[in-house]
């Protein structure tokens, strides 16, 4: 028995020990790795504490935007601190906005996925429960959001008729950058129909060009594609009136309109994409499509500036992915609010990170981030001066539309084939395990019934 | 008898014994023992709210909701994992230390090698191995292709968790390497000069003599790695980020701790879970494992 219980300790040991090893290398634990720039200490300053992900453009002008704002209010400090993008930032925001150890801090997209009357029993995302418990300052006094166009805050920074974040801008991501100078050389025409897309890939494989290029290692940037299909097809071009029925189950995911989307995607992955697509990773794509060897690549307008950079001689062009036979139905970007910026009600300094937010609501000031983030303007008369977003993406921003993953509200615990408010293209040949987009759709359905709550 | 003297001395151990109890209370055992608290609570991650006790609704959250059959999955996949790592990384690990044993030239060297990986780090090796299983010109892929094959890797929805298993192998084989060292290095030669004079095979050697030698650094080992197999999701969020079907229940522990709702009671209720699981592999591989020790 004595051995036995030594025998334990020492397995208990070891397991302790495995699992703190384990941990302190590599990214185990979620602790944020915070870069703050090291000026001299801030003596009497007071500091305001802003969090945000990385992005080298981005993060770039929010510095010279800071520095600009401290040389004006001396009293003041920012510490500006940058986490890897995505899941790791929406884990550090967390984390920090529960210690009460942050004064403004951008949420990745506009205010979304609020349960409305006909949704019961869906997920109360994270914003709304932080403002909620009082955790986010009310901006609907504050002088400075008149500076802002007033349709944009009320889409994506109003709630219950309050003001409570500020949207620094509107990105397109349903198009795909295509190469000007492979078009040209095949005689190619914009496509403006599912037809006409479909000729123009094939003609590009019959000359040996490898026709579009696709990130699927992660997952999330095969949504981009789809977003445009989505809202082109869904109830007749109505995803709104479609993602209501499902909920009150007029809709089905496996009706035509919902099996036709992943149909069309099923087409594109099989017969267009370039070979091992699923295993290619998000930041290595755009250097494929700026090699010139791919033409054309799905992928949101901020991505312009990267490819830009990564070949600056390279001529290319973007257009909506057409997804009916009716071009009138197709001549439109979908997209979302990015970056909005909320204030923290009991961080250490809130009237600091309001007066950030009145400096960068200057026009001047928000022209210079606009320029430099690649972001379409949520501030009326502040130009892009981006001979791109201005000649190849505002002629589709008239009847801009917010993207599916925005607009759906998913139910809680719902199956992987429809988590994350997307429908997962990813499970489809020829690397997943469904062969037809109908497979798909009914496991969908079924998925869906399955996460309904209970009467 | 008395080590520290008499009197009030003798209680100077428990004393500084005091402190690192005081911090496993605190850091460990006392956090653990809330997590079972709050698996049975609504808590959430949102300071000034309120929670209530609800049972075992999260238990049955898990288990009965809409996604329950995914929780199958993770655990089918977490006992695979644990299976084939368990036993083909003690295997590779012991054929390498019995050679590395056999005094051949360059052993601290080859010893060196076998044990680099582990002192790389996850996020390290998950790096090279991306780089290497690049489906697009990696060198992997083009090796396959001389033989006309072609794999997507950590993208494909067949292969990735075998892949996966396998960068967990390569990366911790040298770490049971170095055990099954030690416990080879303890083995007295003169067994096997009686053996040699009895006329055995370098087999039965193995078989009669190293095998049952190196029991209490077999337990070890075994142990080890079910408990490290049955914990990894380090190299899963490295690799896939659980897509492409490889989600194990600590991958699935911190995707819902960190990366789903502000929710922290059925991340508790997992986590719980997850625990019991351990503990029964554990108890039972120990129960196994200590009946085979030899006594010397």
């Amino acid at each position: 028995m004595k051995r036995l219980s030594i025998m334990l300790c020492i397995v208990l040991m070891f397991a302790m020990s495995a699992c703190s090893s384990s941990n302190t290398n590599g990214q185990a634990t979620p602790e944020p790795k915070t870069e703050t720039d090291k000026n001299e200490p801030s003596g009497e300053k007071k500091v305001i504490k802003m969090l945000h992900w990385k992005q080298d453009n981005i993060n770039k002008v929010i510095e010279s935007i800071n520095k600009q704002f401290e040389e004006k209010y001396p009293e003041y400090k920012v510490e500006y601190t940058t986490t890897a993008p995505d899941e790791e930032y929406k884990q550090a925001m967390r984390s920090r906005i529960t210690a009460g150890d942050l004064d403004i801090f951008p949420d990745l997209s506009g205010m979304r996925l609020s349960p409305k009357d006909w949704t019961p029993g869906a997920k109360v995302p994270d914003w709304q429960q932080w403002i909620d418990a009082g955790l986010i300052a009310d901006l609907s006094n504050e002088a400075f959001v008149k500076n802002w166009n007033a349709n944009d805050i009320a889409q994506a920074g109003t709630y219950k008729g309050k003001v409570y974040a500020i949207p620094a801008g509107k990105v397109a991501m349903s198009g795909l950058f295509y190469n000007k100078e492979i078009f040209a050389k095949y005689n190619l025409q914009v496509p403006k129909t599912w037809t006409e897309f479909v000729n123009v890939s094939e003609t590009l494989k019959k000359n040996g060009v490898i026709p579009i290029a696709m990130a699927g290692k992660d997952i999330w940037p095969l949504k981009l594609p789809v977003f445009s299909l989505q809202a082109q097809i869904l109830a007749g071009g109505d995803q709104s009136k479609w993602i209501e029925g499902v909920w009150k189950g007029t809709a089905k995911f496996n009706d035509p309109d919902a099996v036709e989307v992943l149909e069309k995607m099923k087409t594109i992955q099989d017969n267009y994409t370039i070979d091992g697509f699923m295993g290619i990773s998000y930041n290595t794509l755009p250097s494929y499509f700026a090699s010139g060897k791919v033409a054309m690549m799905p992928n949101g307008v901020w991505e312009a500036p990267t490819v830009a950079a990564a070949n600056p001689n390279l001529k290319f062009g973007y257009f909506p992915l057409p997804g009916t036979e009716d071009p009138a139905k197709n001549n439109f970007l979908v997209g979302k609010y990015d970056m909005t910026w909320y204030v923290a009600e009991k961080g250490p300094n809130k009237e600091g990170a309001l007066k950030w937010l009145v400096f960068f609501s200057q026009p001047e000031i928000y022209q210079q981030f606009v320029q430099a983030a690649g972001f379409l303007p949520t501030m009326d008369n502040v130009k892009t001066n981006s001979a791109f977003l201005d000649n190849e993406v505002m002629p589709y921003m008239d009847r801009f539309q917010l993207a599916y993953e925005i607009l759906m509200i998913n139910r809680e615990n719902v199956g992987e084939h429809l988590a994350a408010e997307g429908v997962h293209t990813e499970f489809l040949a020829p690397g997943g395990p469904f062969r037809s987009a109908k497979e798909l759709a009914d496991v969908q359905q079924k998925e869906w019934e399955a996460a309904a709550p209970e009467k | 008898m008395y080590p520290f003297g008499q009197g009030p001395a003798r209680y100077l151990p428990y004393l500084l014994l005091l402190l690192p109890l005081a911090q496993y209370v605190i850091f460990y055992a006392g956090p653990s023992l809330f997590t079972v608290i709050y698996s049975f609570t609504d808590i959430t991650n949102v300071p000034g709210k309120d929670y209530h006790f609800v049972g075992l609704d999260n238990y049955r959250d898990l288990f009965f909701s809409g996604n329950a059959s995914e929780r199958w999955d993770s655990i089918g996949r977490t006992l695979y994992f644990t299976l084939v790592v368990t036993v083909v990384q003690n295997g590779v690990a012991l054929l390498v230390a019995v050679l590395i044993n056999k005094r051949l030239r360059g052993d601290t060297f080859f010893r060196a090698v076998f044990f680099l990986p582990v002192v790389l780090g996850v996020a390290v090796v998950s790096l090279i191995w991306t780089m290497m299983f690049d489906p697009v010109g990696g060198p992997v892929n083009q090796i396959y292709q001389l033989f006309g094959y072609s794999d997507t890797f950590f993208g494909s929805f067949e292969h990735a968790f075998e892949y996966i298993i396998f960068v967990q192998i390569w990366m911790y084989m040298g770490y049971s390497m170095l055990i099954f060292l030690a416990g080879l290095q303890s083995v007295p030669k003169e067994l096997y000069e009686a053996g040699y004079i009895d006329g055995t095979t370098s087999w039965k050697a193995f078989r009669h003599i190293t095998f049952p030698m190196i029991a209490p650094a077999f337990t070890v080992n075994m142990l080890l790695s079910i408990i490290g197999a049955m914990q990894t999701f380090d190299i899963i969020v490295a690799t896939t980020d659980g897509g492409f079907n490889t989600r194990t229940m600590a991958y699935d522990v911190y995707k819902e701790t960190f990366r789903g709702s502000l929710e922290m009671g059925l991340p508790s209720a997992l986590s719980v879970i997850q625990f019991l699981f351990i503990l029964v592999f554990v108890v039972l591989a120990v129960h196994f494992l200590r009946k085979r020790e030899v006594e010397h």
